[in-house]
């Protein structure tokens, strides 16, 4: 398949979503003494069309390369960011491209795609045991890096109550975080 | 501290509680031809029951901590508990984590600490040595 | 006496712990019948430091450099590298020239020490202890050049947000000229102990095999892809700092053998030809150096005000000697500590192959294959196996597991 510019990627993501597109942008960086450029595209969708828009990329790039999925406490939203890459084994022209999905903390699930893309199991799992947002219909939903006797619940990267202060450990001789 | 001769060989068992790899790649080389502690007949062994001193490195991670304590239990007395690496004796950049429970010396009671982060193997030596030492002044006053 | 008349109990294989070659806990459940493996299952978790959760509440950005560099000692340029590039999109800041070729050095000199490290470690899995000795003689040279440039054998601190620390001067070119001669002299030795050797091939072809369709949907990164075909480099595809100046390209093995087979061979083959691409990409690096500053901001205060006033967010993306390495960083005005920070190793999205590579081999083939992707952490604990046909559990440790791996070598020779 033919290599489109960031441009024309963007638009067609719009084109097939309709709806479930929110957003798109572009960010062009310069490197180095030649100044080649580092582009990347940040494509905003609704979590309804989310699964879709996976299933474009595919047509996109076969075999989209997801890099890992990161999420972000935002208060009273989550955002989670699936970060691919599309067009690599070519010199100078892989882009990377980042679906982002805004999920309301009330309401904190989304869709496996495992089926999509196998490799996408440990980051699936890792985003819900650290952030807390339930992946349906994921086939191995058990905990990851979390071991021992930290609780479910508990989850690291939120800044809200649920986060792990309580299982800070002390060392000798110093006082708690804020007693001092 | 002098050592007269070293009477016999001494048995270490290298034990990795979750660190970043540095001080273990800096403790395997002590073994390899540079520095050949091999020489002396400090030899790495597989199980903590043949060994006279254990090197511990690492912050303890919530799942390692009964480990630690049963390897500790394992290795028969006379016993030299070395504490190798910035991280298990306070915890170096991950003090205070709440994934970690606590420098070495919280879980089991150490005897040489050897900081650095990684410590040169010449360090690393050092500390055994001072081990060593302290092995056979134990050995003598008869502990069994 | 029938199989289904045994008593049911399981068979268990910890592989672990510790003896030379470099152990970092991790967990694999491994489902046998007979001889053979059935299915394998990965448990991590004995690392986790929580080292995203110190950076987003406790370190300041550049305090999180030293964190990141921690993350494994022995790629300890990559993380720093990964980091620095994401705040450096995330708060603008432009990098002098001469910088960026200096963090090229050291990125490639880990790379050097890093393939030398690992090809100790093969050999010593496969029971060629003598050849574990020898390259790791041969890894001091690389240790010292790092030291005489760097201040340190193993961690560097050679990057700082802006920029690098410190300066490689006219005096020190002659010495690592000098250590690179002896790199290109003593390729030739590696090359011919490992490729041509007829016992590493016998131990090493065919064994942990991975497609190239089964790589691309399992989202291997790295030596580990290369070696099934996909030319997939971030040096290449997407450079970053001083390597968009430079022309470089993936290695897949069938520039030595014609074919793409996928398995240890091709790996060692894969990392061996990465150690003289890096030797020659420093060389390179050295002509070309540009005069300049260092920093873009050499006084600390106004750096940490600059870093809390940014707003942003920035994605660093770095070939570490494992594979990608990506770190996602997302800053608020006004907040002192990174908002949001992920790292994702290499060899962390490269375990989720490990049953595919696994699967239908022998005991004492596992750990050659499983160190064959080279895992930032290797296998230190106790690893449950359950044997299908007779049910039973037993107790073999890592030496019993060694053992069978350098007694099948001791068979092939005869």
């Amino acid at each position: 398949m033919e290599k489109l510019t960031p441009q024309e990627i963007v638009d067609s993501f719009k084109k097939a979503l309709g709806d479930g597109f929110v957003d798109g942008q572009i960010y062009e960086r310069e490197v180095a003494v030649k100044k080649n450029r580092y582009r990347r595209i940040w494509i905003f969708v609704k979590r309804g069309a989310f699964r879709e828009a996976v299933r474009h990329l595919s047509k996109i790039q076969e075999y989209p390369h997801l890099v890992i999925i990161s999420s972000s406490d935002l208060g009273d939203d989550v955002e989670l960011i699936y970060h691919f890459t599309v067009y690599y084994g070519f010199h100078l022209e892989e882009i990377s491209l980042g679906l982002r999905v805004t999920l309301s903390k009330k309401d904190l699930k989304i869709l496996t795609i495992t089926d999509l893309i196998p490799g996408a199991i440990f980051p699936e799992r890792e985003t819900q045991e650290m952030m807390g947002v339930e992946v349906t219909d994921i086939p191995d939903g058990r905990r990851l890096f979390l071991v021992g006797d930290i609780p479910e619940g508990v989850y690291p990267w939120r800044k809200d109550e649920t986060g792990p202060e309580k299982y800070l450990r002390v060392l000798p001789g110093r006082k708690p975080k804020g007693k001092e | 501290m002098s050592l007269k001769a070293f009477n016999r060989a001494l048995w270490v068992y290298h034990m990795n509680t979750g660190s970043c790899n540095g001080c273990d790649i800096e403790i395997l080389a002590v073994l390899t031809p540079r520095y050949d502690a091999e020489r002396f007949g400090i030899m790495l062994v597989g199980s903590p029951r043949h060994a006279d001193v254990l090197l511990v490195t690492g912050p303890v991670g919530r799942s390692m901590e009964d480990s630690v304590r049963r390897v500790y239990e394992q290795t028969p007395d006379p016993k030299v508990v070395m504490a190798v690496g910035n991280c298990g004796i306070e915890g170096d950049v991950f003090y205070e984590a709440y994934s970690l429970v606590g420098p070495i010396d919280q879980i089991i009671p150490v005897d040489v600490y050897v900081p650095g982060c990684p410590p040169r193997p010449e360090a690393i030596i050092e500390g055994v040595v001072k081990a060593w030492a302290k092995l056979e002044t134990l050995a003598k006053q008869g502990v069994s | 006496m029938a199989v289904n008349d045994m008593e049911k109990t399981t068979y268990t294989i910890p592989i672990g712990p510790i003896h030379p070659a470099l152990k970092e806990p991790i967990q694999l459940d491994l489902e046998i019948d007979g001889e053979r493996v059935v299915d394998v299952d990965v448990k991590v978790g004995q690392v986790h430091r929580s080292i995203e959760w110190l950076g987003m509440n406790r370190n300041n950005p550049v305090q999180s450099i030293y964190l990141s560099e921690r993350v494994c000692g022995i790629c300890n340029v990559c993380h720093p590298f990964c980091l620095v590039l994401a705040v450096e999109q995330a708060a603008d800041i432009k990098v002098p020239d001469r910088a960026e070729y200096i963090r090229v050095i050291a990125a490639e000199m880990e790379r050097i020490h890093s393939h030398i490290l690992w090809a100790g470690v093969a050999a010593h899995e496969i029971g060629f202890d003598t050849v574990f000795y020898l390259t790791w003689r041969v890894r001091e040279e690389i240790m010292d050049m790092i030291e005489y440039v760097f201040g340190n054998r193993v961690t560097k601190a050679i990057l700082q947000i802006g920029g690098v620390r410190r300066d490689i001067t006219e005096e020190q070119l002659p010495r690592i000229r000098q250590g690179l001669d002896y790199y290109k002299s003593v390729f030739e030795q590696l090359r011919r102990i490992f490729l041509e050797d007829e016992t590493v091939k016998m131990r090493c072809r065919n064994v942990g095999i991975l497609g190239y369709e089964d790589a691309l949907k399992l989202l291997t990164v790295g030596p580990t892809v290369r070696a099934s075909g996909v030319p997939k480099d971030v040096r290449q595809d997407q450079p970053y700092s001083a390597y968009a100046d430079l022309d470089v390209r993936a290695i897949t093995p069938d520039i030595v053998t014609g074919t793409v087979v996928g398995d240890v061979y091709d790996r060692i083959i894969v990392r061996l030809l990465e150690v003289k691409q890096s030797v020659e990409i420093i060389e390179e690096c050295l002509e070309k150096m540009p005069e300049g500053p260092l920093l873009t901001e050499p006084k600390m205060p106004r750096l940490l005000k600059l870093l809390t006033d940014a707003a942003g967010e920035g994605v660093g993306r770095v070939e570490a000697p494992r594979g990608e390495d990506i770190h996602y960083v997302r800053m608020e005005s006004g907040v002192s500590t990174l908002s949001t920070w992920k790292i994702r190793a290499p060899t962390y999205i490269n375990l989720v192959a490990i049953p595919t590579i696994l699967r239908g081999m022998q005991i004492a083939d596992v750990p050659i294959a499983f160190a064959s992707i080279d895992p930032c952490m290797s296998c230190t604990n106790r690893a449950i196996v359950t044997d299908r046909a007779s049910g039973t559990k037993s107790v073999l440790g890592y030496e019993e597991m060694h053992r069978l791996s350098v007694q099948k070598t001791k068979e092939l020779k005869r």
